[in-house]
């Protein structure tokens, strides 16, 4: 029985052992006999060569030295920046523009856009003082082109300045001037030399300028996808579900669910598809750029808008036309953080450099400036974020961290000490106990004191550890906000003699101001309302619920303030004029903000707010408010 | 080491030992016979420091050397860590450790005697008094399990059953390893990844021959552009939104005549196919490729012949007028004119060129890459920080045009010391060092560490605009100031080269001095680093440069996940230490548009609903939104709900869980949410509108109302959470909070790690999650506003016994700890302020305040 059971387990063994036998031999039989083939799963990569380390290198060492070159520079037949521009003439500062007066009567835009050049820093009146000699070519459709200028000497150091692409007959060779026109075709363009202005409609404002129409931050559910732009001008959405390939007239089966909308205004979509073949379209960019809805280029043989110096993957998708379907899907499938991102560009570079047409020459001007400057030119960051190249001056610094806009982007914080400028206006006593009080600040790093008044400087000063500097200023009521080179901290307390604050008070002011470099932030508050009876503007000190500036007899602001720009922020010459000497300053930068949509035209660029920060445990009455004095 | 299964025991080196008693006769072996049971491989280590045991053995490797087949294969299995350390030591443990236990179970039952260790292949076995009986001793071996079995079963048995079962198994087992010879033999060499790529010579790569009047692509057309000249069609969909590149394979042209049309291969192109065909762009189906790159080297314009490399291009498989080729150029041009452009016929095809003028360069369609140095991979110049240098400006090319030099010249008479200009050296003995030695006068210094002495290092035209010596200089991390009028610097379409260079027109050179001079220190230092992370980045190696060549190409193909700007651009400190704020518009909500409240519920009805009467008051809310977080009880009836002005709407909740009140449901429509919990009923109607102005003033921060602080705890070396009444703030709960919706985008999708559920888990901390997330994005502080301080309801004050409190302290705290270890890092910042009405406690008439009814603490 057992010898039976160990046999049949003996049998199966075996049995076992030989199938198993059969099969794998069998398979390599098999395998044997047919060709290796490369299996489909691994690539078979770039051969590892048995002998690559025996391979010559592709520039042998002493082939290296070379024929010592030509002094001639490599030429070929059009003009770059380097070859066609002589800097030379704008060494002594910087960026001088001469405007070539029109020879006959103007338009009315010809002459306004004439003033706000004239109006702008880098104007001169002299021709031979000019580094850049502009040319404007405005008039184009009344039919009158300019003729040669007097200076034109080979158009050197010329620019053309065309905002409308209307077809000039070519009176004069442009010869080596640089060509600003809008949209330019890009085999004309010559990149780093012509700049690339945007398509401007008629109605373009010349100052001011409507800002963009982003009202929130994100787009609403149920807002359309896509829209389309329309050969005939206008706009239709399209339902991505349902077509293809929408904008292809092929492969359009029903254009039954997109509806067209007739006329200038915008539907609130999401994504603008832009034809890249017709130069028209480029005006409907900028369209779209205002209303925040994001610009798809379909392989746009244009130029797109100061391309230069704007990183237009922020704020625009070019695409390929030829992949619909892929075009498409992305767009779908886009991150909401990266529409996001999109839209809050398109919003920032609408309101920074294209809402109004002294903008787009300002900004115009401000490229060439860039290029001539070279090394000290804007860097990306300041053109790409807020509030932009305009207001952010690279005369005052080309490194982000010197201003107080860029310490998130760089990783950087406000540097944590202060200088106080103390004021001391006509009664002229020295303001001992404001002294001892600032000096008493764990944060000053030094006091400044500003003598400008007709009594002669004191000679004993009060004993501080701080180190105290005496100006002897002249009576100019801004003096005070003059770049002293002695102040070489980013904050400065700006204060009046006459004020009268604690250590804590302004310790506590400079810890706010540290969470808000880019704001004023001061002690007394005052605001601006509008006056029925004059039709104007009017300014109360008096306490109201809400207030839009703080006076600098005591408050803390950034080193770096934007300059005065006529026109950019707003139009000026229908302000009223500012009242006395708090209202030269803004609260807070003026371009870190949109104004508010309802009142353009006649918005002092201020915003009244309704709150005021206190030290987190002040309960209101054991110690005095911060804010109340 | 390997073969130490007891858990228990620690195993250390004598290696790691500090000092070893007499390091002369300490000898340490290793070989993989034993740890590996690869005995048949001899292959060993011997650690010695004796001088002459290691002569000895080594004079002894030449009889017993290692065959490069084994040494590879070691290598290789030495190298995957991974498997050594998670599969193969565990399962050679486990099978020992059972081994051993089988075979001292065994000997324990026999009754021998015998040393338990831990480790080891082998058992000491006391057989002296078995060897007294019988005359041979046999010897047992633990190393693997069946090898034990075996004498213990046999023995058992008849001798005749004995001999035939052994016979019978012997056949079959050599039968199968007969079969397992065949089958894994050549099977597994095949396995091993880099087996299956040939290993062959370059000189035995297939010769075509190109007939005279071979067809020749037509002259490089200038007006290409991605859209008129690129077949986008090939790149057809892909998800992945990566290209893919197909290699021709290496065939060696000859002529007619047989003379061959250039080098095969050089060193560097071959590296550089190699590392394309390396990446994730590589595909060897050619059919499913979107760029092709020919085999044909024609980095260096020199060593090819013209019209012939043309031919050869020409009758390449898909050539088709060039479209969608990719070329590798870096030398271009040749005497005497030097054509800045590669000269070879090349149609449509896309050049990757070094040394690209305005006007042979294709904008948008060529990519200028730079010229490779083959320094980079010889010389290693370690990082110098940034900071001024003993030379302010030094010149070290060879061979510069006389003009030039005597331009330079000029500048060094004028400036002194700072300003160094060097040529090659003539009175060196020996040739082939020199290509690394540089002169001044009789001053010999090393190239390129001299670099590293100078601030500016000029890189001056030479017969060619690419020069290699521009690598060199930002490897030195010296900024190139950069004289080559219409040059396009490598990889201008992505990086920005006035971060780290300075471009001086030729006509300029005599200034150069002043022009550098006026750039400030900062800004210096700052492109010093600049230049170094270019090179790190893009040239330091062939590898480096063909990578951002096609990713250069793929960004144009699918430009919308195309690299950003900060990206190609930033070193990775300022990448790291930079906050991207979404919500970086500071663009005020219309106040019109008002605010969602969202109050999380589970079953506190009355509270509720107290909580709802009260938020409706509030002016600015345009819908309320309560999420019922209770699967178990249904919400109460429609008509049971408190009338309000404004639309309510429950949302019911598959899952009890603390994040449903951050979800980002449909039904918001405004930017603005109020979270509030639903026993928040003490805000008063001003207090939260006065909240929601402050929010559109701040629209990407957190502003609520209780507020809290996180503090370090030196003693316990960790974060504390703080809710005591403190002169600080750096976080709000969001029972009672105004936030954007975007971030109940990004808490539900976006958060990192498992912080949401950890918050699930415990049913705890989803607003410390909060604060952390939008502290983190957006770098900013939160807002307390208002006073108050009290937010529980008086009639709860006697459920919050002291131990519940501390408990829950100890909870909040661990979670702070918890979410700063997941962000690597503590985001939120902490501020020392709060808002409150302009007119808050001001000794003004109450009725004409905006708020009147702000709470007091």
């Amino acid at each position: 029985m057992q010898s039976w059971r160990r046999r049949k387990s003996l049998w199966l063994a075996l049995s076992a052992s030989w199938l198993l036998l059969v099969l794998l031999g069998g398979f390599s039989l098999l395998r044997l006999a047919l060709p290796p083939r490369p299996r489909p799963g691994a690539p078979q990569g770039w051969p590892r060569w048995l002998d690559a380390e025996l391979l010559q290198s592709f520039s042998q060492a002493g082939e290296l030295p070379e024929d010592a070159a030509s002094p001639q520079a490599p030429h070929g037949g059009s003009c770059n920046w380097g070859a066609c521009f002589d800097t030379s003439k704008c060494r002594g500062d910087g960026l001088k523009v001469f405007v070539y007066p029109a020879s006959g009567p103007i338009s009315e835009t010809h002459h306004r856009i004439l003033a706000s050049i004239e109006g702008s820093r880098f104007h001169t009146f002299s021709p031979a003082g000019a580094c850049l000699l502009l040319l404007l070519s405005l008039d184009a459709q009344t039919g009158e082109c300019s003729s040669m200028p007097l200076q034109w000497n080979r158009g050197r150091n010329h620019l053309v300045l065309r905002l409308h692409p209307a077809p000039c007959p070519k009176t004069f060779q442009l010869g080596q001037a640089m060509v600003a026109e809008a949209s330019p075709t890009v085999d004309s363009f010559r990149p780093g030399f012509d700049v690339a202005l945007p398509f401007l409609p008629e109605a373009h404002p010349l100052r001011g300028g409507a800002p963009g129409q982003l009202q929130q931050h994100s787009p609403q559910p149920g807002i359309a996808l896509l829209a389309l732009e329309e050969e005939r001008g206008g706009w239709r959405t399209a339902d991505t579900g349902s077509s293809a390939c929408p904008w292809d007239a092929r492969c359009e089966q029903d254009s039954g669910p997109g509806q067209t909308q007739r006329g200038e205004t915008l539907p609130n979509a999401t994504f603008c598809l832009i034809s890249g073949h017709r130069p028209e379209a480029a005006s409907r960019f900028l369209q779209a750029l205002q209303a925040g809805c994001i610009p798809v280029l379909l392989s746009p043989r244009w130029e797109l808008p100061f391309s230069e110096v704007i990183d237009w993957t922020k704020a625009a998708i070019v695409a390929d036309e030829r992949l619909p379907l892929q075009v498409l899907a992305a767009l779908q499938e886009m991150s909401p953080a990266r529409v996001l991102a999109l839209r809050q560009q398109t919003q920032f570079l609408w309101d920074a450099y294209f809402s109004s047409v002294e903008k787009v020459i300002h900004t115009t001007l401000e490229v060439i400036q860039d290029r001539i400057f070279g090394t000290s030119a804007h860097p990306s960051l300041l053109w790409n974020s807020p509030p932009g190249a305009l207001l952010a001056l690279s005369t005052f610094s080309t490194s982000p961290q010197d201003f107080p806009f860029y310490h998130l982007q760089q990783g950087s914080r406000p540097e944590g000490r202060f200088s106080a400028l103390i004021w001391v206006g006509p009664p002229g006593q020295p303001p001992l106990k404001l002294i001892q009080a600032v000096a008493g600040s764990q944060h000053c790093a030094q006091i400044l004191v500003l003598w400008s008044n007709e009594r002669p400087l004191p000679s004993s000063w009060p004993e501080t550890a701080m180190p105290l500097t005496v100006i002897d200023g002249h009576r100019k009521v801004s003096d005070r906000f003059f770049p002293y080179s002695t102040i070489r901290t980013d904050a400065i307390l700006s204060l009046d003699a006459r004020s009268s604050l604690s250590t804590s008070e302004v310790d506590f002011a400079f810890v706010v101001w540290q969470s808000f470099p880019e704001r004023m932030v001061g002690f007394l508050t005052s605001s601006h309302f509008w006056d029925e009876a004059h039709g104007g503007w009017g300014y109360t000190a008096e306490r109201t619920n809400e207030f839009s500036m703080v006076l600098t007899t005591a408050a803390f602001y950034h080193r770096y303030r934007p300059p005065p720009c006529p026109g950019i922020r707003g139009s000026e010459d229908q302000r009223p004029p500012p009242r006395t000497e708090q209202g030269s300053l803004d609260p807070r930068n003026p371009g870190s903000r949109p104004r508010s949509a309802t009142s353009q035209l006649w918005d002092p660029g201020l915003t009244s707010l309704e709150f005021v920060f206190s030290s987190v445990k002040w309960d209101g009455f054991t110690s005095q408010g911060w804010c109340e004095h | 080491m390997l073969s130490v299964f007891e858990e228990s025991a620690g195993y250390r080196s004598v290696l790691s030992l500090e000092r070893l008693p007499d390091p002369q006769r300490t000898h340490v072996m290793w070989a993989t016979s034993k740890d590996f049971g690869m005995s048949g491989l001899r292959f060993g280590t011997l650690y010695t420091e004796n001088q002459d045991v290691a002569t000895a053995v080594a004079s002894l490797c030449r009889y017993h050397g290692l065959s490069g087949l084994v040494q590879y294969q070691m290598a290789q299995l030495l190298r995957d860590r991974d498997w050594i350390n998670q599969v193969y030591l565990p399962e050679n443990h486990a099978r020992l450790k059972a081994a051993h236990t089988y075979v001292s179970e065994e000997l324990r039952a026999l009754g021998i005697p015998f040393l338990s260790r831990g480790a080891g292949f082998f058992i000491w076995v006391d057989l002296r008094k078995e060897c007294e009986k019988e005359a041979v001793c046999v010897i047992m071996c633990a190393s693997v399990k069946y090898n034990i079995r075996g004498p213990a079963l046999i023995p058992r048995m008849k001798t005749k059953h004995r001999i035939y079962y052994i016979t019978l198994f012997s056949i079959v087992l050599l039968g199968l390893i007969a079969t397992g010879m065949f089958q894994f033999w050549p099977h597994s060499i095949e396995s091993s990844n880099d087996w299956n790529v040939e290993k062959r010579s370059v000189r035995d790569v297939p010769v075509v021959r190109l007939p005279a009047d071979s067809p020749i692509p037509e002259r490089g057309d200038l007006s290409c552009r991605m859209h008129t000249c690129f077949d986008v069609y090939r790149c057809g969909f892909n998800p992945k939104n990566k290209i893919k590149v197909y290699i021709y394979a290496l065939k060696k042209y000859v002529d007619d005549f047989g003379v061959p049309v250039s080098n095969t291969i050089s060193r560097e192109y071959n590296e550089l196919l190699t590392a394309i065909s390396d990446s994730d762009y590589y595909t060897d189906d050619i059919n499913r490729a979107c760029l092709f790159v020919p085999s044909i080297d024609v980095l260096n314009q020199n060593t090819l012949r013209i019209k012939e490399t043309a031919q050869a291009l020409a009758q390449l498989s898909r050539w088709d007028r060039g479209t969608n080729h990719l070329l590798f150029n870096m030398l271009p041009g040749g005497p005497p004119d030097y054509n800045t452009a590669l000269d070879v016929p090349r149609d449509r095809a896309l050049l990757a060129g070094g040394g690209f003028s305005t006007w042979t360069y294709r904008q948008g369609y060529d990519v200028s890459i730079p010229v490779y140095s083959p320094l980079s991979a010889e010389v290693d110049l370690p990082e110098k920080g940034p900071g001024p240098r003993r030379y302010f400006l030094i010149s070290s090319q060879v061979g510069l045009h006389p003009e030039y030099r005597e331009d330079l010249e000029a500048l060094q008479v004028k400036h002194g010391e700072s300003v160094l200009v060097l040529d090659k050296c003539t009175n060196l003995s020996e040739g082939g060092l020199s290509i690394r030695k540089r002169c001044h006068k009789h001053q010999v210094f090393d190239y390129p560490q001299v670099l590293q002495e100078a601030t500016f290092c000029v890189v001056l035209r030479g017969a060619r605009l690419g020069q290699a010596i521009l690598s060199d200089v930002l490897q030195a991390g010296c900024v190139p100031v950069v004289i080559a009028d219409s040059y396009i610097l490598p990889f201008s379409e992505v990086l920005d080269w006035k971060r780290a260079s300075v471009v001086v027109p030729e006509e300029k050179m005599s200034d150069v001095y002043s022009i550098l001079q006026s750039i400030p220190q900062r800004q210096i230092e700052e492109m010093q680093r600049q230049a170094r992370w270019f090179w790190e980045a893009y040239f330091q190696s062939i590898k480096a440069i063909a990578l951002a060549t096609l990713q250069i190409i793929n960004d144009r193909i699918y430009p919308y996940a195309a690299i950003s700007y900060e990206e190609w651009n930033d070193p990775p400190a300022v990448k790291w230490g930079s906050v991207s704020n979404p919500l970086f518009l500071p663009l005020i909500p219309p106040q019109s548009q008002g605010f969602t409240a969202i109050v999380l519920t589970y079953d506190r009805v009355e509270s509720l609903f107290r909580v709802i009467t009260e938020v409706s008051k509030v002016p600015s809310l345009s819908k309320l939104l309560v999420v019922w977080n209770n699967q178990n009880k249904n919400p109460p009836e429609d008509s049971l709900w408190p009338k309000i002005r404004v639309p309510l709407k429950v949302v019911r909740t598959a899952e009890n869980k603390l994040s449903n009140r951050f979800f980002p449901y449909d039904e918001i429509e405004t930017e603005a949410v109020l979270a509030i919990d639903d026993d928040i009923i003490m805000l008063t109607s001003d207090e939260l509108q006065f909240g929601y102005e402050v929010w559109r003033e701040f629209p990407d921060r957190l502003v609520g109302y209780p507020g809290r602080l996180h503090l370090w705890d030196h003693e316990m070396n960790k974060w504390k959470y703080e809710s005591e009444w403190t002169n600080e703030v750096s976080m709000v709960l969001t029972g009672a909070a105004f936030y954007h919706k975007y971030f109940n985008y990004l808490y539900t999708y976006k958060m990192p790690g498992d912080i949401k559920n950890w918050v699930d888990a415990h049913m705890n901390c989803e607003d410390i999650a909060m604060n952390f997330l939008v502290a983190n994005v957006t770098g900013k502080a939160v807002i307390k506003v208002t006073p108050r301080k009290k937010f529980k309801c008086p009639e709860c004050t006697a459920i919050d016994g002291l131990s519940l409190d501390q408990t829950h302290m100890v909870e909040r705290s661990e979670c702070i700890n918890k979410f700063a270890s997941v962000f690597g890092t503590m985001p939120l910042k902490v501020v020392e302020h709060r808002a409150d009405p302009v007119l808050y406690k001001d000794d003004f008439p109450e009725k004409l305040k905006s708020f009147p009814n702000i709470g007091s603490l």
